[in-house]
């Protein structure tokens, strides 16, 4: 289905677009990332409905759209947006593959500390795998990390 | 857009009137129902980019539109299995952000235990961004 030409239209009436023309994308992929040594690991997982708008492309804004309104949010004396039009003017993101919406995704949710320099430290603070290389059961879910033993295959692959 | 009908108000033949801004206002910006158990997974949703799995009964929903404010009300309900009616298991909402809501569900009898629930739907409302 081709998407309408959506440039100005409002996100929201987007996505209630999309919810009623497309199907949802299970996606597989899942991110897990430390964020805090305080705290255990957490997985970020995508929404169907927001994965097959990415898929689709022409309804998504591009991810820096987010980044301005973060910034704007992280004023002392923030009490509203004043620049949400940057979510409904701004050019929509083309199709993007299931690998670059992960990407994009990660960009939009996962803490700005963590996927900037996600590779520095003594670990990972990050992993992009597949929902069935998580644990299958969610015992000692609160003490959960990424594992020390990663190799260079594990985080390419 | 295509298929706008612009009103103020609606008319019902017998019921009366009321003011579109009333359905404007007043429904649901997102919602979201998902397992919060195993992997867990959305069943369906409305303007949700992605859950995080924070932890035993610990969940965020993050949002594809931004509400404007982060002063919008936001609802949660749910249950720890479909049979499970035991009142004593609470949810609550905490960590209010304009892109982010956080929920947690737990059981409550004698302390304060998270656990992860088969059933978890929350529902936003407020002025979007």
């Amino acid at each position: 289905m081709q998407t309408p030409d959506f440039k100005g239209t409002h996100l929201f009436d987007r996505l209630c677009w999309a919810k009623e023309n497309l199907d949802g994308v299970q996606s597989d992929y899942r991110v897990v990332y430390e964020d805090s040594v305080d705290e255990c690991a957490k997985i970020l997982v995508p929404d169907p409905n927001w994965m097959a708008c990415a898929l689709q492309g022409g309804i998504l804004p591009p991810v820096w759209v987010y980044h301005e309104l973060a910034k704007d949010e992280a004023q002392p004396d923030f009490k509203k947006h004043t620049r949400g039009y940057l979510l409904h003017t701004t050019e929509p993101m083309p199709a993007m593959t299931e690998e670059e919406a992960i990407e994009y995704l990660i960009m939009k949710d996962v803490p700005q500390h963590v996927w900037t320099d996600w590779n520095t430290g003594n670990k990972p603070k990050m992993v992009i795998c597949r929902k069935e290389q998580l644990p299958s059961t969610r015992e000692w879910r609160n003490a959960w990390k990424i594992t020390d033993n990663l190799t260079a295959t594990d985080i390419a692959a | 857009m295509a298929g706008t009908i612009v009103a103020d108000t609606l008319t019902h033949s017998t019921a009366g009137s009321i003011a579109t801004n009333y359905v404007v206002n007043g429904s649901a910006k997102a919602w979201v129902n998902f397992n919060g158990t195993g992997t867990i997974a959305t069943r369906d949703s409305l303007n949700v980019a992605s859950l995080t799995d924070n932890g035993t009964g610990n969940y965020s929903n993050n949002l594809t539109n931004s509400m404007s404010a982060a002063n919008f009300s936001s609802f949660a309900g749910g249950d720890v299995n479909n049979a499970n009616d035991d009142v004593r298991r609470n949810i609550r909402l905490f960590r209010i952000e304009t892109s982010l809501v956080k929920v947690v569900c737990g059981y409550n009898a004698n302390s304060n235990t998270k656990e992860d629930w088969t059933n978890v739907y929350t529902s936003i409302f407020g002025d979007l961004a």
